[in-house]
């Protein structure tokens, strides 16, 4: 491959004239040698034809003009060496000049045929070129997965291939500067692209990129923007889909999750009712009714949060607060010992701006999640000071999360596997605590080891304006 | 219609004993004390392998399984106690839970209630299913509510005047009369009466069962064969 256009370029030309005259000339003088020995075997007169395929040769590459100079010259060099009296230009016999006179005739048919030929197929090689300057930039600008990229790698092959020195495409209408812009239009005559070159070309070289190049551009362009449409159509439908199986998946389990405490309730309404009732069996039923409905009113809490937190409407009221004390709260919250929720908080954590109830909102699940897989073994939170963050650490002895589960557990309607106890999450705590730290400025991450528990971190930022007044 | 198990549960053999599966012990407690009321005894268990267990050993006239259990699927019950045993089972499923309950169905439960129920609708599936397993198996005329089908001679009745039907139709009306109060599938109706080949022909299925029931049914809404949208049809007279 000779690059875009698989032969010589635009330049399409002969060799230079001057190899040409050396050629012809040398080409002359070795049929005027070759002669020599031939003598011998055949008459001086039949031997003109050796001249033939000099003249041909020289007419294929050089054209008609030093063909025929070739000839003039071969019959010239013929005469002068080889027809008697040889040494002079003078001929005796008049059967010499016919016979020079035929060579004169068929050195110039011979020339124009190859003449002939030549254009032809030069002419050839400028189609196929142009076929393949279209394949190439085709190739070019649909392989790759953007356009906008695609545009550059054929810029830069077109202009390889075409011998100039720069070449840009750049999509929309773009102003040239110092560079002469070619403008690239689709079928409805709307500039989609320019091509921009230098202005320094030669003018047959712009002619040919605004009679050859530009059209084709113009299309593959238009079909590359048409595709990309397309895919990001594709991208779009297919995002579309996800968030459907998304909120398919949601809807399964919220309705799991809300039914059953409702199925509870109901069905303890009902049994209230029975005539054969017993007074503890009263006192049960009327105790799961105010479970469960804690237990719906708990989980309705959590969606709430979780529907604002993504709607983006969970926005924080940062003020100063302790961490220590956000995460007293936190406990409290939770039907927990103390002993089996271990704080630990250094003295040089300094106070941060945050939302209090969001952050404490955020530790309790935390805390609930860590207790809920320990299953009585303790669990320890340490607050600490790490450079410009106070960094939360809550480690618990459970089970551990397998590393595929470990990126996923943060989603909404999440579930990891069962606790050892039976007891198995909403999906929604750990969304929500996410949800929450990082409205709040801070980050969360899990680092786990199957089998040997798991340390959430969370990272929340210390203001600038706070080490200000602490320093 | 059948004398074994009277409206309140309470059978000449006594009151027939319910397994129920549930992993919610408040839903457990709950319905321990509805089916007493309603004239049965209630064996609990709240988790799959507990049931598989409880039955083997107190042989239950009925089941009622719960799809969600911690350690089996409730499917997987359904198949299990349909290994060996032919009691009537009953699912318990929520909206969301279809595959499931078609699965269920398949694997031998012979009915759903839909999560929340009110008790009275599960008492009604519960009483339809138990008369089913007590009609005497070896029947040749089947009688419901003023329709009457003799399976020996293939001739049907409506309140005493004969009825015309096709031999599909005489087959289709067969299976779910003799399989009273159980939901069946589509797909099962299909395979029982058109043959193996035809398990995806559920168009075929509505057509006939349009067709029976423009003959068989009175003017003012179907009273033998319901239909359960999405799942199948049951005759419940």
């Amino acid at each position: 491959m000779t690059g875009l256009f698989g032969g010589r370029g635009l330049g399409l030309g002969r060799p230079p004239l001057w190899v040409g005259l050396i050629c012809a000339a040398l080409a002359v003088a070795l049929a005027t040698a070759a002669i020599y020995p031939l003598k011998a075997v055949a008459p001086p007169v039949a031997l003109s034809v050796v001249y033939l395929p000099a003249v041909l040769l020289i007419s294929a590459y050089w054209g008609l003009v030093l063909g025929l100079l070739a000839s003039l010259a071969s019959a010239a060099a013929f005469n002068f060496f080889h027809i008697p009296p040889v040494g002079r230009f003078t001929i005796t016999d008049a059967r010499n000049w016919v016979a020079l006179g035929a060579f004169i005739l068929v050195a110039a048919v011979v020339s124009t045929i190859a003449e002939l030929a030549r254009s032809r197929a030069v002419e050839a090689e400028r189609r196929r070129g142009e076929a393949d300057l279209a394949a190439s930039l085709a190739r070019e600008l649909l392989r790759g997965a953007n356009t906008r990229t695609a545009l550059g790698t054929t810029a830069r092959g077109m202009s390889e291939a075409l011998h100039i020195p720069s070449a840009a495409i750049e999509l929309g209408a773009v102003d040239g500067m110092s560079r002469l812009a070619l403008p690239l239009r689709n079928a409805d005559g709307q500039q989609i692209a320019t091509l921009l070159v230098s202005r320094n070309l030669p003018a047959d070289t712009v002619e040919r990129l605004r009679g050859q190049v530009v059209p084709a551009l113009e299309a593959l362009v238009a079909i590359a923007l048409r595709r990309d449409a397309i895919q990001a159509e594709a991208v779009e439908t297919e995002g579309l889909r996800r968030s459907d199986d998304l909120k398919t998946a949601l809807l399964r389990s919220v309705s799991h999750d809300l039914r059953t405490p409702v199925t509870a309730i109901v069905t303890a309404g009902h049994a209230l009712a029975a005539r054969s009732l017993t007074d503890d069996e009263r006192r049960e039923l009327s105790a799961a009714v105010v479970e469960q409905g804690g237990r719906l009113a708990a989980l309705i809490d959590k969606l709430l949060d979780l529907s604002r937190l993504q709607s983006g409407r969970a926005e924080s009221q940062p003020e100063w607060i302790s961490i220590e004390e956000v995460l007293l709260a936190a406990r409290e919250a939770l039907p927990v010992p103390a002993a089996e929720l271990r704080l630990a908080v250094g003295e040089d954590v300094p106070p941060v701006r945050a939302d209090a109830a969001q952050l404490q909102q955020a530790f309790s699940n935390l805390l609930e999640n860590a207790w809920r897989y320990s299953n009585g073994r303790p669990v320890s939170v340490v607050a600490r000071r790490a450079g410009g963050h106070v960094v939360v650490r809550i480690v618990d002895q459970g089970p551990g999360i397998p590393r595929p589960e470990q990126e996923r557990i943060f989603e909404p309607f999440y579930r990891g596997l069962q606790a050892d106890n039976g007891w198995k999450g909403s999906g929604l705590g750990l969304a929500i605590a996410k949800g929450f730290v990082e409205a709040n400025g801070g980050t969360i991450s899990v680092d786990s080891l199957p089998g040997q528990g798991s340390s959430f971190v969370v990272e929340l930022p210390i203001s600038q304006l706070q080490e200000a007044t602490v320093a | 219609m059948s004398p074994a198990v009277p409206a309140d549960g309470a059978g000449a053999i006594g009151r027939a004993r319910v397994l129920v599966v549930d992993d919610e012990t408040q839903i457990l407690r709950a319905l321990r004390v509805i089916l007493r009321d309603a004239g049965f005894e209630a064996l609990p268990a709240d988790s799959g392998e507990e049931a598989l267990d409880v039955a083997a050993v107190q042989r239950p006239d009925a089941a009622i399984v719960d799809l969600v259990l911690p350690d089996l699927d409730g499917v997987e019950v359904c198949r299990r106690l349909r290994e060996w045993s032919e009691m009537p089972i009953i699912v318990l499923s929520a909206v969301g839970e279809e595959d499931a309950k078609v699965r269920a169905l398949a694997a031998g439960a012979d009915d759903y209630v839909t999560k929340p129920f009110g008790p009275r609708e599960l008492i009604a599936r519960l009483q339809a299913v138990l008369r089913r397993s007590s009609d005497p198996p070896g029947d040749v005329v089947i009688r419901a509510d003023g329709l009457e089908l003799d399976l020996a001679a293939r001739m049907v009745r409506r309140d005493g005047a004969d009825v015309h039907l096709t031999p599909t139709e005489f087959d289709l009306l067969r299976v779910l009369a003799r399989n009273r109060g159980r939901l069946i599938t589509s797909r099962e109706l299909l395979q029982t009466v058109w043959g193996a080949g035809y398990t995806e022909d559920t168009q075929v299925l509505r057509a006939h069962v349009a067709n029976l029931r423009r003959k068989i049914e009175p003017e003012d809404g179907p009273r033998y064969i319901k239909t359960d949208p999405g799942v199948g049809y049951r005759f419940s007279a």
